[in-house]
């Protein structure tokens, strides 16, 4: 125990005096806190309408200068005259559409990429959409749609002699409603389950190479051969572990501090309240500390393991590989069943210690889960944690002092089971 | 104190390095371990410091069952490795503590190790920025800085000048003085010879050789003589002794200065000394022969090679047993 202290706080100290370590740190919590003052400098919908309708008549002049650059073409042949012109318009804005006189011309002119789009309208509930190439977030087609809906609606009201704005005020009828969830709300809290995710997903993978590189690295400056002699593997192992572990909740603590920090400041500027999904019920917050930190831990010391099989520091990717496959697995088991959080993956990886840490985290955020379900899965997970550090000891001890070609993990398993 | 070990086998995915072996060593004393590359020599170190498991036998300190400590094994492996990047006294007294010591301790016990090897002007440097042989020292100096009882030194000496060298050589002598158990294993014998008092030659896994230094030269030694003479080379006296002396010996070696021969049973010097008169031989050393450690080893691993040699030519061959045959 006193070894384990003593190689803790040198290893943290190896941390927190690593000039990588200190520069990424204060570089990541600087661009995180940078970002969050950009809608002081760039104006955001919330930030100031005010302002807009102010230099809007600035904006205006612009536009008007440069209007031939910023104005689309669209080709539109609508011989029955169905389309309102007018919505036309009030939809599409800035387009220009060009009238033809034939589906052919139409074409002709999206085909020479004269016209963005071309529309052919056949009747009220009919039309054909030309477009040259499409993009990714071609939406032209539904706000078309929309502007044939409402031309077919408002030409309904003038056949009827009806009043076109109480149609449509019944037509789109504000319903006011107060939601009040007593269970969860899986939709408010898929965002930061989401994030939460992936967080614990990239600490696993940065820290956990970064403790298996450790170890390589003292098996490769030979500082090994005098450590082990020295002290417990176990105890080097454990000692490494946890303060990979601290100095990792201190990095992520400080990056996340300096975001929340800095947008507290510049919360007024932002369009959207970013802390509505910041707003994380207790209950979760505790389930993802003791299954991130139990998750890390686990992966921490196969990390640990997998880096002592390896003698050079180009040979850690083909060691580490089996955790990092492992934990890629979790993390897209994890992902895809978000929507179907009540499950049996779900179930199945929640119980399981090399997934529960993300699993049962999103059932605890998200779905339905028994308290006694909790417990079972934490108790599970960190007895795992310790029986994966023995083993991870007893990996680190055989291999330690074993150069040369990388060793198997099966190897070193079986030799395990030998020696005992 | 005694450190002894008995018949110790390990393998290695079925390969079997050490084939039981057995040796001890005592206190105030120290034991070359000895042998060629891949003979078994660092795995037995590891062995002894319970890195590696042996598959069977026993190690006893003084006739209870060895489980070493971190405070009792002071190790300077082959392979030497320090933290480049470290200070020396911030990774000296990180391996003392490590060894049981508290923070006052360990600062002291390095301050002391670095001023008695001569390297204490560089305590605040990092590793890197140290030449090879204060590198080097700075390992040994993290090798006793937990001031253990047991010390085991692999090749200690190597990329050392002669004057860092002569530094070595008092702390050795001074660890020895002391009572401490030292286990010096190396290929330069020169520096086995200076300070070991026993050795254990190991070969493929067997003890082919353990005992005494002196008791071993002499026993060596037996039966032999050196022999040289003023007024013919040695090549020439060489040929005298096959030609004209092959009833009474055999040429076993020519070394830069004497002929050794091997004296035949039932004949005495005396015989020898008359019959080179009779060639007119003006005889200007005759002696006893007491061998280089070298010479020993390499007799010694060399029967053992060539044993192995017959072995796999007729297997059917009786063994030829060694000089001291094998210890286990």
């Amino acid at each position: 125990m006193k070894s384990f202290g003593t190689i803790l706080k040198f290893e943290l100290a190896n941390y927190f005096k690593s000039k990588s370590y200190i520069i990424s740190t204060l570089l990541i919590c600087l661009v995180c806190a940078v970002i969050m003052f950009v809608p002081r400098f760039i104006n955001t919908d919330k930030s100031s309408k005010n302002d807009k309708e102010v230099s809007g008549s600035a904006d205006n002049e612009e536009n008007k200068d440069g209007k031939d650059d910023e104005v689309t073409y669209m080709a539109l042949y609508d011989a029955g005259g169905i389309v309102d012109m007018e919505l036309l318009k009030g939809y599409f804005g800035e387009t220009e559409f060009k009238i033809c006189d034939s589906e052919d011309a139409v074409k002709s002119l999206v085909a020479s990429e004269e016209a963005e789009a071309g529309y052919v309208v056949k009747a009220y509930d009919d039309y054909d959409y030309y477009v040259f190439n499409r993009g990714m977030f071609d939406e032209n087609t539904e706000i078309f749609t929309e502007v044939m809906e409402m031309s077919a609606k408002k030409k309904y009201c003038e056949v009827n002699n009806l009043d076109k704005d109480e149609f449509l005020a019944l037509e789109y009828l504000q319903v006011n409603v107060n939601e009040n969830v007593l269970g969860k709300d899986s939709v408010s809290n898929y965002f930061y389950c989401y994030i939460l995710i992936i967080l614990v997903f990239m600490i696993i993978v940065m820290y956990g190479t970064t403790i298996a590189t450790g170890v390589t690295n003292e098996k490769s400056n030979r500082s090994i051969e005098i450590l082990v002699t020295s002290t417990s593997s176990t105890a080097l192992l454990f000692g490494k572990v946890f303060a990979g572990a601290i100095a990792t909740v201190f990095q992520v603590g400080l990056i996340g501090g300096s975001l929340l920090g800095s947008y507290q400041v510049n919360k007024s500027y932002w369009s959207f309240d970013i802390g509505q999904f910041l707003n994380i019920p207790s209950n979760v917050v505790i389930a993802f500390a003791i299954f991130g930190i139990g998750g890390f831990l686990f992966y921490a010391f196969m990390y640990g393991a997998l880096g002592a099989l390896v003698s050079k520091i180009e040979d850690l990717n083909k060691s580490a590989g089996t955790a990092q496959m492992l934990v890629m697995i979790v993390y897209f088991i994890t992902l895809i069943q978000l929507s179907n959080i009540d499950g049996v993956a779900m179930k199945v990886c929640s119980f399981l210690p090399f997934s529960s840490y993300s699993a049962m985290f999103a059932r605890v955020a998200m779905g339905n889960v028994a308290t006694w379900e909790v417990v079972l899965s934490a108790v599970i997970l960190y007895a795992s944690v310790v029986v994966m550090g023995i083993i991870g000891g007893k990996i680190f001890r055989a291999s330690t002092l074993r150069y040369g070609n990388p060793i198997k993990l099966t190897t070193a398993l079986k030799g395990l089971k030998k020696s005992e | 104190m005694e450190l002894k070990l008995t018949n110790i086998k390990k393998s290695f995915e079925d390969k079997e390095i050490l084939h039981g072996i057995g040796f001890s060593v005592q206190s105030g004393r120290a034991l070359g371990l000895l042998g060629r590359n891949g003979a078994g020599k660092t795995t037995t170190i590891r062995i002894i410091m319970d890195v590696f498991r042996a598959n069977e036998g026993e190690i006893t300190l003084d006739g209870e069952k060895f489980v070493p400590k971190s405070s009792q094994i002071g190790y300077l492996p082959e392979e030497r490795g320090l933290y480049p990047k470290k200070t020396v006294t911030e990774q000296m007294v990180y391996l003392a503590m490590l060894r049981g010591k508290n923070k006052k301790e360990a600062l002291e016990s390095t301050k002391k190790w670095l001023k008695k090897l001569d390297v204490i002007e560089y305590e605040t440097r990092k590793l890197d920025t140290l030449s090879k042989g204060n590198q080097q020292k700075v390992q040994l100096a993290a090798t006793l800085v937990g001031e253990p009882q047991i010390v085991i030194l692999d090749e200690p000496f190597s990329g050392l000048d002669p004057v860092n060298a002569q530094i070595l050589k008092d702390v050795i002598r001074e660890l020895i003085a002391e009572g401490r158990i030292v286990i010096f294993s190396s290929h330069q014998m020169s520096y086995v010879e200076e300070f070991c008092e026993d050795i254990v030659i190991i070969d493929h896994g067997d003890v082919v050789l353990s005992g005494n230094l002196d008791e071993i030269k002499t026993e060596y030694g037996k039966g032999r003589r050196i022999v040289c003479a003023n007024n013919l080379t040695l090549n020439e006296l060489k040929g005298i002794c096959e030609n004209r002396l092959s009833d009474k010996v055999t040429v076993h070696d020519v070394n830069k200065h004497y002929v050794i021969l091997n004296i035949k049973d039932g004949v005495n010097q005396w015989q020898i000394l008359d019959a080179f008169r009779e060639n007119n031989v003006d005889i200007k050393t005759f002696g006893a022969y007491e061998p280089a450690l070298n010479d020993i080893f390499v007799a010694r691993v060399g029967e053992e090679e060539a044993e192995d040699e017959n072995e796999n030519k007729d297997e059917e061959q009786p063994k030829k047993k060694g000089l001291f045959g094998r210890k286990n």
